[in-house]
């Protein structure tokens, strides 16, 4: 516990401990995931006057599938074993990398926003080949519209996050947080363009109505449900789960780097008290911002997608522009 | 704080502005005035505390109310009578369209720096951003086929001229203000009620089809 008191005077911890730390840090955001995803859910279904299903849904669900054994094709190889392991094992460390409860990351020394937007990459690569793997028309379709959407969400977080780097000075996200605690808004308007950028990403990644629709399984509208629709058990938990971690991460990083108010600066229980409840203040608001986006618009049409992401790129760059100016 | 407010504000409405050129739906473009207009009041009541001018107090809950409330529903109605297809189908493609207006908001900062308020501190962006729009809108103007929409950018540059105002004056007397915000309501009107007329005679509203000697 006194390693913790490290991590805002931003010396180093010893290895040993950051990755207790982090793994730490992973375990309580895989907890808390799936309730996240049960939230949006729940005021979903109250926009519609539905009763909906119960916010422990998510848990229920992820149980199941993970007692049943995993059915896999004939023809599948070890791509795609491999697949849903990799992408879980992606977004678990990707985790560890960003700043959550504390002013500073377990892992942070480890890399930064190339890192992390390297890891993510890494988990959809190798998702999308699995996809592949059996030759299913419907994997190799989602996967291929998956990629598509990946392409050009990836450059509208890297500028997005890297106009918020230029304030710190810094690529890494420890830093990042600090610097930003430490000085508060900074008064730029390059600063809420690149959080309207970056939440345009965050309903893309998280595959939200108007790039995909959750809820569907609809075959010729899915995109990231395609793609891994040859998956069953244990294998679709995995995938399911971490999914569902990769949502919490971007609305994690998104509430930290643009609205780092209140971050614990020691692992004293009334700064982590503090701080946790307004980390889960902010991602509720932000949760209701994007029931309130899907509640509101109807999914684009696929070949409108990039159009979509063209204005996320374009905030993106006006963002670092308007930082030169 | 009310400064960081202030360029909270300004920075909104060229969200909003650069939202509008980038989607297609017409009612949410219409949405999107309203609540840039909301914006631009906030930012008026905002600067009326910070340099105590109270005479902005007015035309905050002028514009909020008339530009924010009324225009907006105004808008929506005669889209609703005239049952036009809501979809906004401009002259350029969306992509190419955020790249020019990308181009102006760039023009817009730079130009902004120029002058004498421009600056720096809050002044540089509040100017900066309403050149942007004022160029955005114009850009509008003449790249949609709709007389809605472009009633929607005759709009969004009365709004930018508006932030000008604010940004490099100490605001207009109310005198002036009550004008202007009579203006734009009556603006809105007759071309509400143009709109009636070309869809009357052309069943469409693209505008587009006016240069056309016959149907």
């Amino acid at each position: 516990m006194s390693g913790w008191t490290h991590v805002a005077s931003s010396t180093p911890l010893s290895l040993a401990r950051s990755f207790a730390f982090g793994l730490l840090q992973a375990a309580v955001l895989l907890a808390v995931a799936p309730l996240l995803r049960g939230v949006i859910k729940k005021m979903k279904a109250a926009f519609q006057t539905r009763q909906g299903p119960p916010l422990l849904q998510g848990y229920y669900d992820l149980a199941k599938l993970l007692r049943k054994e995993p059915v896999r094709s004939e023809t599948a190889s070890w791509v795609f074993v491999a697949g849903p392991r990799i992408y879980f094992a992606t977004a678990v460390a990707a985790t560890m990398l960003v700043p959550v409860l504390f002013a500073g990351a377990p892992l942070e020394q480890a890399g930064g926003i190339l890192v992390l937007v390297g890891l993510l990459a890494l988990g959809r690569f190798t998702l999308a080949i699995a996809s592949l793997d059996t030759g299913s028309p419907f994997g190799g379709m989602g996967g291929s519209r998956e990629m598509t959407v990946a392409a050009l969400a990836e450059p509208a977080l890297m500028l997005g996050l890297f106009t918020v780097a230029l304030w710190a000075g810094s690529l890494n996200l420890g830093d990042l947080v600090r610097t930003t605690a430490q000085r508060g808004p900074s008064g730029h308007p390059s600063e809420l363009l690149a959080a309207a950028a970056l939440f345009i990403v965050l309903l893309a990644e998280a595959g939200r109505v108007p790039v995909d629709n959750p809820a569907t399984h609809l075959e010729l509208t899915m995109i990231h449900e395609a793609m891994v629709l040859e998956y069953a058990g244990p294998d679709l938990a995995l995938v399911e789960w971490a999914s569902a971690l990769k949502e919490l991460l971007f609305m994690t990083l998104l509430v930290n780097l643009f609205l780092p108010l209140g971050l614990a600066a020691s692992a004293a229980p009334g700064a982590i008290a503090v701080s946790g409840a307004l980390y889960a203040g902010k991602v509720f608001f932000l949760a209701v911002a994007v029931t309130l986006v899907e509640s509101t618009n109807a999914k684009l049409r696929f070949f409108r997608v990039p159009e979509l992401m063209a204005l996320s790129l374009g905030l993106g760059f006006l963002a670092l522009a308007i930082r030169f100016l | 704080m009310s400064q960081n407010l202030v360029i909270l504000c300004a920075a909104g409405m060229l969200v909003t502005a650069y939202l509008m050129v980038g989607q297609k739906a017409l009612f949410v473009a219409i949405r999107l005035y309203g609540l840039q207009s909301i914006l631009l009041g906030v930012v008026a009541v905002a600067m009326a505390f910070t340099d105590h001018r109270p005479h902005l107090l007015e035309s905050a809950a002028l514009t909020i109310g008339l530009k924010g409330v009324f225009i907006p529903w105004f808008l929506m109605r005669t889209i609703d009578r005239i049952g036009i297809h809501r979809e906004i189908e401009p002259f350029v493609n969306t992509p190419s369209s955020l790249l020019i207006c990308l181009g102006l908001t760039v023009v817009g900062y730079r130009v902004s720096t120029g002058l004498a308020a421009g600056g720096e501190g809050a002044a540089h962006h509040v100017i900066g951003v309403s050149l942007s729009m004022l160029l955005m809108g114009l850009f509008l103007m003449v790249t949609r086929r709709k007389a809605v929409t472009q009633i929607l950018a005759l709009l969004t540059i009365e709004n930018a001229v508006f932030l000008v105002a604010l940004g490099a004056t100490s605001g207009m007397p109310l005198v002036v203000e009550l004008g202007i915000s009579f203006d734009v309501i009556v603006a809105v009107l007759v071309l509400g009620i143009l709109v009636h007329r070309i869809v009357d005679r052309f069943e469409s509203m693209d505008v587009s089809r006016l240069s056309k000697l016959k149907g």
